[in-house]
């Protein structure tokens, strides 16, 4: 197969790059996650404990992630097992099972990358979600991605709790007040 | 200076050898030399600093005792020849101070070479390698086989033009079939470590936007390094995640989800107290300025309160499913409540 000229093949990998990044960091990204979180701690029952709050915020970061990255697509498929059919269409290639085709992902580099570095790349894998038979270079993609998602995570439920913890603390103290009057 | 004599691994400059000691750059040419005539003798420790030599640990302990064992024989002789580097073998930051940023270091190995690779620009023939100064050791896998070495010593003489860019685009990409590799100048062409460099370089780049990724990553120098700043940051991210959401959990109860449309965009404080009905401003805001929300909220509190059990958030909409599909009906459903509110 002829292989593209040197052009193409150099805007998608600028595409690539630009893709980690930026993806996350855009304000729109951000408005559309904020939306999908307080949606998701809404639905959550009152008082069902921080887990559930957890695991809330990390449905509504992978559906921001539109199922494009197989740690987004690992959560989700985690989740809602009887969607996974839908989600297999909108994802594209997910497989079914945990079983991948290569287990022996990590090591296939192994010509290429020491002992210590293929020790900490399965420690990345494990970190990642639904990355553990990751061939290298495709779980660095996956951990780039996943890296800019969860600072976009932290910084929406940062804020989120100062606003809460700032609202509730006007809510007591006009309640006091109000009650003080009458 | 008979001790100079002694030291015979084939070094023309014998005689100079301890003054080399005291001038680095010397001293570094003669290692150079040593490394071209020992080509044929791979290291076998594991990358540290005898793999700079391509000695034997016990030749390499020899080479270091000779400055030490002349010192103490011309000390004694009279000549208390100054020397910064000391005899005993595992001290040898010294000579990793004066050393270059050898190619063969794996950096993993040989944390020393970090802080001695900046020193010694003045050497000639360590061009960096085309992938970069900074994961200059990464390219250069474990140099166990004396062919990569040699292929490497080839190229690293002669200078390598880049004509790899085709390649490099090409791996990237990572969704051809077949990859087209153009081999540097005086790398060896044979299929094996071509796809063994395309593949090389495909890791190399994943990396290098890592490292931008993760803050204070861009420093580092060595894989493992790179990678271990990169697990510890999403560690500290995850375990950020898990605090926050014990706050949450902690906040969720007494708050009324109602008064908070206002985040959702908000352009917090007098817009939302503008919007007395609570309704959402449509500014493309972020919550990030905590304090103006708490005093827009007061106000907003009560007035929300009511219109609250009016606002009915599509849940049935915005199905976990669904949403993937109809991503951008889902986006525009909430506005439209937002603008009927506003109209009531």
């Amino acid at each position: 197969m002829i292989s593209p000229s040197a052009s193409s093949a150099s805007s998608s990998s600028k595409k690539k790059m630009k893709q980690a990044e930026s993806k996350w960091r855009t304000a729109a990204q951000e408005r559309i996650y904020r939306r999908r979180l307080l949606e998701a701690l809404r639905s959550t029952a009152s008082g069902a404990g921080p887990r559930a709050v957890k695991e809330a915020a990390d449905s509504a970061l992978a559906l921001t992630a539109r199922g494009q990255s197989q740690w987004s697509r690992a959560i989700l498929l985690g989740r809602c097992r009887p969607r996974r059919k839908l989600l297999l269409k909108a994802g594209g290639k997910v497989r079914r099972g945990r079983r991948r085709p290569r287990p022996a992902a990590p090591v296939s580099v192994a010509v290429a990358t020491g002992k210590k570095v293929r020790d900490r790349l399965r420690v990345l894998g494990r970190l990642v979600p639904g990355c553990r038979q990751l061939s290298a270079p495709s779980l660095l993609e996956e951990a780039a991605d996943y890296v800019a998602a969860l600072e976009m995570q932290v910084k929406a439920m940062r804020a989120l709790a100062d606003a809460f913890s700032a609202a509730s603390l006007n809510a007591a103290a006009a309640g006091e007040a109000e009650s003080r009057v009458v | 200076m008979g001790s100079g004599g002694r030291f015979g691994v084939g070094t023309g400059n014998s005689g100079a050898y301890m003054t080399a000691i005291a001038e680095p750059i010397q001293f570094e040419e003669e290692i150079r030399s040593l490394i071209q005539a020992r080509f044929d003798a791979p290291p076998v420790s594991g990358g540290s600093f005898t793999a700079l030599l391509g000695l034997s640990a016990n030749q390499a302990v020899g080479l270091l005792h000779e400055p030490g064992a002349g010192e103490v024989s011309t000390s004694a002789a009279g000549l208390g020849h100054p020397l910064g580097c000391s005899p005993i073998f595992p001290s040898n930051a010294a000579l990793a101070d004066r050393a270059p940023s050898f190619p063969f270091f794996t950096a993993a190995d040989s944390p020393a070479s970090i802080s001695g690779g900046g020193p010694s620009p003045p050497l000639k023939a360590e061009p960096p390698d085309s992938d970069s100064s900074p994961s200059l050791p990464v390219p250069i896998e474990k140099p166990r086989r004396p062919a990569k070495r040699k292929d490497r010593e080839k190229q690293k003489a002669k200078g390598p033009s880049k004509k790899i860019k085709t390649a490099e685009e090409h791996t990237e990409g990572d969704q051809l079939p077949y990859v087209h590799v153009r081999a540097r100048r005086g790398q060896a062409t044979d299929s094996h470590s071509l796809s063994e460099r395309a593949r090389r370089e495909k890791i190399n780049a994943r990396m290098k936007l890592l490292q931008e990724l993760v803050p204070g990553c861009s420093k580092i120098t060595g894989t493992a390094l790179v990678l271990d700043e990169i697990i510890n940051h999403v560690q500290s991210l995850q375990r950020q995640v898990e605090f926050l959401s014990m706050r949450l959990a902690a906040v969720n109860p007494r708050i009324d989800f109602g008064g908070l449309d206002g985040f959702l965009m908000a352009e917090c404080g007098p817009l939302a107290a503008s919007n007395g009905r609570g309704g959402v401003s449509l500014d493309p805001a972020s919550w990030s300025s905590a304090p103006a929300p708490g005093t827009g909220l007061r106000k907003d509190l009560r007035p929300s309160q009511q219109s609250s059990t009016a606002w009915v958030y599509p849940y049935a909409l915005i199905d976990h499913a669904t949403s993937l599909f109809g991503y951008g009906a889902a986006d525009s459903v909430p506005l439209n409540w937002n603008q009927s509110k506003t109209d009531l």
